[in-house]
């Protein structure tokens, strides 16, 4: 069996935790037995100000840095609704998995991760709290959310084209005498190849794959209701 | 500012003073589950009264424990036959208004409108009934551990913290608690802190707060604590077990490794100001913070 990275690599999270809590000195670490928690409160600061703190664990799940770290808000502030992006068991949904490689990418660190998306979010709550909106709009829950997010990354909100990127996206290779997903009509290499290209080193094929299956079934359950007249 | 004089100023900025938002929220829900109890269970007359860190004069800002107790007369049964009768039937009682979590021997109340849901008013109801007529002991149920029942008295308690002279070493090592994210419970924490500070009542806080965590980062294995109220009775192992003390110590020794290293303020923060919380302001900060948000996200919800 796989030794967990952790395991594998006991320095990493001896530099990981330093790194932490060189900056965030209320946070600590627990290995557990195939992951790792942390847990302590994650203060909101800015400008040298601490605006707000929150109580909070991350779990790093035993294929970390694969899987994305999964936080959780602990003091129980936080309503876990869909308004407020925790579902019901106390998970956050700091954002789309499909653009972790705008704030999450391969060699980017825990550090970066909490500053990044997860003051995003905390920052975005106290606002809620409050009565504001979330300062950077928020995707529509579930499926939605997914045409939204390729609706504005490849600037079409046609889903049959969509779902034809997805399909490449989600593929191991993609051949340049292919139909290119935009529609012309022309072959991938005389079209949008090197854009393609570009894209599939940012979204990864598994986080396609699991939103073109998403998206699958929900034109699946769109056609069921509709051919129902 | 001396260290003494900072961690005073910690203190003061966590005091809930008499007329804040807080405390009015916090009487108004206890009213709110008393007339509730009053009214599923007024052949039985309850005593129900504050417990908790309200009642022994520790709570803080930060981590507030509500404990709201409701203990039955010994001859009563129109509450419930046994313990754990009593235990579900109050239970079922507080559930057509809130969204109950049961724990070992009490119900932690959370917010059941949609709109909140889950929001925890970290208020627990501990039922109970009296072992006689002098209402002074209580028999609670327990739904885990070996024995079904323990015994215990509220007032030994609140006596026990009061008579202690270390409500602020209490109150201090309860925001070191809440801030540092551990599991132990206020209960255990606290006669964790009269354990290991016993004799040191005439020391300043600061010495005091040092050797409370030098003891727990070195002994974290040995040290016990026994229940005031049936110090034989009652086995309290649970909670401290392997897990939570292990966590005292590495949070104790790292607590003391920043105060070596960066002073107090890496432990507690710098002071914040106990003004009103101006909304408008509070806004206008953490607008500003989202400004300058190199990377914006959006949050994502997947049912
Ligand atoms: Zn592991
Ligand atoms: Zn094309």
């Amino acid at each position: 069996m796989k030794k967990h990275w952790h395991k594998l690599d006991p320095t990493l999270l001896e530099r990981m935790k330093s790194e932490v809590q060189s900056v965030f000195s209320n946070l600590h670490f627990y290995p557990a037995k195939d992951r790792v928690f942390i847990r302590g409160s994650f203060p909101v600061i800015h400008e040298g100000k601490i605006l707000d703190r929150y109580s909070i664990e991350i779990e790093l799940p035993r294929n970390y840095p694969e899987s994305l770290p999964i936080v959780r808000e602990v003091g129980g502030r936080i309503p876990q609704t869909a308004d407020r992006h925790i579902n019901p068991t106390g998970e956050a949904c700091l954002f789309l998995p499909d653009e972790r490689w705008k704030v999450c990418h391969p060699g980017s660190s825990l550090l970066d991760f909490l500053n990044g998306p997860v003051r995003n979010f905390f920052v975005g709550q106290s606002l809620v709290e409050l009565g504001q909106p979330w300062p950077f709009g928020e995707w529509s829950h579930a499926s939605v959310g997914i045409i939204e997010y390729y609706a504005e990354l490849l600037g079409t909100k046609d889903l049959a084209t969509i779902l034809r990127y997805l399909d490449y996206l989600s593929k191991p290779k993609i051949k340049g005498h292919w139909k290119c997903p935009c529609g012309s009509g022309r072959r991938l290499r005389n079209c949008h190849f090197e854009e393609l290209k570009d894209l599939r080193t940012k979204v990864r094929q598994d986080d396609a794959q699991r939103s073109r299956q998403r998206l699958i079934s929900l034109t699946k359950t769109l056609e069921t209701v509709g051919g129902g007249e | 500012m001396n260290e003494n004089e900072y961690l005073r100023e910690i203190l003061k900025s966590q005091t809930l003073a008499p007329g804040s938002e807080e405390l009015k929220t916090l009487q108004e829900r206890r009213a709110e589950v008393e007339g509730l109890l009053r009214e599923q269970f007024h052949e039985s007359s309850p005593t129900i009264r504050y417990g908790g860190s309200k009642a022994k004069g520790t709570m803080i800002k930060e981590a507030y424990d509500l404990d709201i107790i409701s203990y039955f007369p010994h001859d009563d049964t129109s509450a419930g036959e046994t313990l754990e009768e009593i235990y579900n039937n109050v239970r079922d009682a507080l559930s057509t208004k809130y969204y109950v979590e049961s724990k070992p021997s009490s119900l932690r109340l959370k917010d059941a409108d949609p709109s909140n849901y889950g929001v925890d008013f970290h208020i627990d109801v501990v039922p109970g009934r009296y072992t006689d007529n002098s209402k002074t002991d209580v028999f609670l149920y327990r739904s885990t551990g070996e024995k079904k029942r323990l015994k215990t008295n509220l007032d030994t308690h609140i006596r026990h913290i009061k008579e202690s002279g270390l409500i602020e070493a209490i109150q201090l090592l309860k925001l070191w608690r809440v801030r540092n994210g551990l599991r132990v419970k206020h209960f255990a924490l606290e006669l964790l802190v009269i354990e290991l500070l016993k004799g040191k009542r005439s020391w300043v806080l600061s010495r005091q707060l040092k050797h409370a965590w030098e003891q727990l980062r070195d002994n974290s294995e040995t040290i016990s604590i026994q229940d005031p109220a049936n110090p034989t009775g009652n086995d309290l192992s649970e909670l401290l077990n392997a897990g939570i003390r292990s966590e005292l110590s590495s949070v104790s020794e790292r607590t003391l490794q920043i105060i070596h290293d960066s002073g107090w303020e890496g432990v507690f923060g710098p002071v914040e100001e106990n003004g009103e919380d101006d909304r408008g302001r509070r806004i206008d900060m953490l607008k500003g913070a989202a400004a300058g948000i190199a990377t914006p996200t959006r949050p994502w919800f997947l049912p």
